[in-house]
């Protein structure tokens, strides 16, 4: 027996059958960047993801973990892979108490069934991910991802409390804890949020909830772009406590139109603006908005506010399995700016997170290479050179290699990479995807 | 094998720093012997670098003689975090107290370490902004010893704790270079150092700058002063607070020996009788506090409050905050020899933790003054000792450890904001296995892999690796 199908062998005794793939066609569906695997495994349990770990590490096999799949077009192409780990399995809730404002729940569960149950009981987590709803906790954590309410209620650093991780030693160990408030020990856990599968498998997540908003709705307003970008400013600066702002410039204003009051202008962009609280809160909020638009800002409520920002989050999210996506990022006073020089890439849409200073640009059609590649390095020194810089999360294979994904490259790469090696030793895990 | 501080070190430490912001002799290093905990250590010199470059040098020195160092700002510490346990020298910050910048479009602050919490927030004031820690020590204690600790606040239950409200950090580490973490902008690529650094005690190095995110201050504020019968009473109104999806800016408990304590040393006419006091702030718009703050009240009468006061100005809102605000130096006047006890439980278990707190107190025969942060689930057990009695301490120990054990036992924490320090390593334990402690003794391996930054703080010696 060959060392490759002894691995595959123990695999297999780990996950049983059922729950392999190794046939050409079933592992080529599962190939990432062009790159196949020679197995893709759905452990069923915490412990079999651990097993798997130190299976893989033993016989130096690579990693790539993933959960619905729905965001691996992020990070560096991928190199060899010799194992997909799918946690979808993992989709159960370990305990959920409302009085406690937290969850914890295993990574494979979709953030839509996480989002029903907590619903029932007046509670939301508060993360509005680019993409569809149906991407896992884990995936969601591990990829950093996190949208327009994160003006209002934070990045996904800041609502993740603890985890349980499997590591390539074979370990399950648990970092941070249950409480909201918790500085016993290092705080290993933000180590793997962001870390694109490098570090360990996030198994259990335990996240801070929010109650839900009594009322929530979105005020939607096509003006030009200097306006717009002070009634985002204005928003995000305020102590109104809205739920979320965006702005979107003209090339993106199209998949907005069924919402949107008649935008006529060439030059219109849209602002959305979340409001979110009390009658009161909203009334008042709605009064602002208003006030800073001048006229002209129609209120969706409720579910078609909630297809809005489905929408606008749409943006930030490739439109196919190679489409060109980048994440700008720049201090919020810099978005006015950015936004215009984008809008030198005739095509282009652009949605700004104005409070944060983040801005997804991406193509609307295709269009051929080069002239994707100009606009990638023109959008690149525009953020480089408003102290920032532009990660491009999707392209093809080629591209990201020929202009690199990380722009000006990722600063203390060298401590990042000692990080690395701590925990994965063998080197196993992430596929280069990171460090 | 312990490094010595030469005549030679002292010098080169001399030369950087200026010879009079080094100290050595015995009356002035005993000063840095200690903060506000029972940890002691002495330091064999004490020096005060004025910039990021030398505090890299004087850090580099240490490395190559081996030296342990520990970074200290205030001394507030409530858990040994600045107290040089290996001797060596303390890197005192107080020198390096400026605010930077204040970028008010982008809502953000870069300042030194050694400026003081209070002093920062008085400087955003005018601006409309607040950095939202707001640690007890606010007055003393420094944003460099807060981003150290990550250090909490009452207002952390609406805002989240430090690490929640930094962005990024110019650090030294503990071989002398000098780095920076984290960016002004959202997200850079790579893996969140900045989010490791924050809480790591001075054990990863020294963060020598720091850009801080800034929140507008809320429009409008409003306060209730609720009385209790009892304690689970106050508690009750936590938790239904809470469960009536009412997000409060605070909700803090003091119990009837605090309460005395506060009014034996200023007094404001609080009765002595009540067992539970219960300040609720709401925070928000202008017009829209008035229902919730309807609600919270409701919802005291219903427990039987025995008397509520709602104040909405700020010299009412300032009166009702008195006496929680002065709860910690009051106890102390009470008796000097207290052990904090910071032990954390998830929400719902607060009522059961707050049980076995009163039976742990009958038992071990101490006095507990209680000043909780119940809406997040941190209770601050202040036990309290006769330092001249010898079984006094032992006594008031093992009541802290039996705290801590049964936070544990409800899936809670032994530290919600004080730090592990140089007193709690031992009971990390208690909520960590072997494997889960080696796995973060990996991380500081790799920001100190020779062991000189804050020594013997943080994780047990088994637990670091070496």
């Amino acid at each position: 027996m060959s060392a490759l199908s002894a691995v595959l062998e123990r695999v297999l005794g780990i996950v049983g059958e059922g729950h392999l793939l190794t046939d050409t066609a079933a592992v080529g569906e599962h190939a990432v960047d062009g790159q196949t695997p020679l197995a893709v495994a759905f452990p069923g349990t915490a412990e079999e993801v651990a097993a798997l770990l130190r299976a893989a590490g033993e016989a130096k096999l690579s990693v790539l973990l993933r959960g619905a799949g729905h965001h691996l077009y992020l990070g560096a192409p991928a190199g060899p892979i010799g194992l997909v780990v799918c946690l979808t399995r993992l989709d159960q809730v370990v305990e959920y108490d409302a009085g406690d404002l937290t969850i914890t729940a295993q990574a494979g569960m979709p953030l839509s069934a996480l989002q029903q149950l907590v619903g029932k009981r007046g509670q939301m987590l508060p993360l509005d991910p680019p993409g569809p709803e149906s991407a896992t906790l884990g995936g969601m954590l591990a990829a950093n991802l996190s949208g327009p309410m994160r003006m209002r209620y934070g990045a996904p650093r800041d609502l993740l409390l603890g985890t349980r991780v499997a590591l390539t030693t074979g370990e399950l160990i648990k970092t941070g804890g249950r409480t909201v408030k918790n500085v016993a020990g290092y705080d290993l856990t933000k180590l793997l949020i962001g870390s694109l599968g490098t570090v360990g498998a996030m198994v259990e997540l335990t996240l801070r909830l929010v109650p839900a908003p009594e009322q929530r709705a979105v005020m939607l307003a096509a003006l030009p772009a200097e306006r717009a970008m002070k009634v985002a400013s204005g928003v995000a600066s305020s102590a109104w406590e809205m739920s979320a702002c965006a702005v979107v410039n003209q090339a993106g204003t199209i998949r907005l139109r069924p919402y949107l009051p008649a935008v006529e202008r060439r030059d219109a962009y849209a602002v959305c603006a979340g409001l979110s609280g009390s009658p009161e809160a909203v009334a008042r909020q709605e009064r602002e908005v208003i006030s800073l638009v001048g006229g002209g800002a129609a209120r969706l409520d409720g579910v078609d506010a909630d297809r809005v920002w489905q929408r606008v989050r749409g943006l930030a999210y490739p439109t196919g399995a190679e489409a060109v996506l980048l994440r700008v990022g720049v201090l919020p006073s810099a978005v006015g700016d950015t936004l215009r020089l984008l809008s030198y890439q005739p095509g282009w849409s652009a949605v700004a997170q104005v409070g944060d200073g983040i801005v997804y640009a991406a193509p609307m059609q295709e269009t051929d290479i080069m002239s994707v590649k100009k606009a990638v390095a023109a959008i690149r020194r525009a953020g480089e050179e408003a102290g920032g810089f532009a990660v491009l999360e999707s392209a093809p294979v080629s591209l990201k290699r020929e202009v690199g994904v990380w722009g000006e490259g990722i600063r203390n790469a060298d401590l990042m990479r000692k990080l690395k090696s701590a925990y994965d030793p063998a080197g196993v895990l992430g596929c280069g995807r990171l460090v | 094998m312990k490094a010595v501080v030469d005549k030679k070190v002292l010098r080169s430490w001399a030369k950087i720093v200026g010879r009079q912001h080094v100290l050595t002799q015995p009356a002035d290093v005993r000063l840095y012997s200690y903060d506000s905990s029972t940890a002691r250590g002495r330091p064999e010199a004490v020096v005060f670098p004025a910039t990021t470059e030398e505090v890299s040098r004087v850090v580099k020195l240490c490395a190559e003689r081996g030296i342990p160092f520990v970074p200290r700002g205030a001394g507030t510490n409530l858990s040994g975090g600045s107290v040089p346990l290996q001797g060596g020298v303390v890197i005192g910050l107080s020198r390096m107290n400026q605010v930077l910048g204040i970028d008010v479009s982008n809502r953000q602050a870069v300042v030194q370490p050694g400026v003081v919490n209070l002093d920062l927030q008085k400087m955003l004031e005018p601006h409309h902004l607040q950095f939202c820690p707001d640690p007890a020590s606010q007055k003393a204690s420094t944003i460099g010893g807060n981003v150290a600790e990550n250090a909490g606040g009452p207002h952390c239950l609406k805002y989240g704790v430090t690490t929640n409200h930094v962005l990024a950090l110019t650090v030294v580490l503990p071989n002398g270079e000098v780095r920076k973490l984290g960016s002004a902008v959202a997200d850079p690529p790579g893996y969140d150092l900045v989010g490791l650094f924050v809480g790591s005690e001075g054990t990863f190095g020294i963060a020598t700058e720091m850009i801080l995110r800034l929140k507008p201050l809320p429009e409008s504020v409003q306060v209730i002063l609720a009385l209790f019968e009892s304690l689970e009473a106050a508690g009750e109104a936590v938790s239904r607070i809470i469960a009536a999806g009412i997000v409060a800016s605070a909700l803090e408990i003091m119990d009837r020996s605090t309460i005395e304590a506060v009014e034996a040393s200023f007094p404001s006419g609080l009765p002595l009788d009540v067992e539970a006091l219960l300040v609720i702030e709401l925070d928000g718009l202008e017009g829209a506090l008035d229902k919730d703050t309807q609600r919270c009240a409701d919802i005291c009468r219903e427990l039987k409050a025995r008397s509520l006061e709602i104040g909405k100005t700020p010299a009412d809102r300032e009166r009702l905050w008195a006496a929680r605000k002065s709860a910690f130096g009051a106890t102390a006047r009470l008796s000097p020899a207290m052990l904090v006890n910071d032990a954390t439980v998830p929400r719902t278990r607060i009522p059961e933790a707050l049980r076995q707190i009163q039976e742990i107190e009958q038992r071990h025969r101490v006095r507990i003054a209680k000043v909780f942060h119940a809406g997040d689930g941190n209770l601050h057990s202040n036990i309290l000792y006769e330092r001249t009695d010898p079984d006094g301490l032992r006594r008031a120990e093992a009541a802290c450890a039996e705290i801590f054990r049964a936070a544990a036992g409800v899936g809670g924490t032994i530290t919600g904001e004080h730090g592990v320090g140089a007193e709690k390593p031992r009971y990390l334990q208690l909520i960590y296995s072997q494997a889960d402690i080696a796995a973060q003794g990996k991380l500081r391996e790799v920001f100190d892999p020779q062991g000189l930054a804050n020594p013997g703080k943080v994780l047990p010696p088994e637990g670091a690796g070496r």
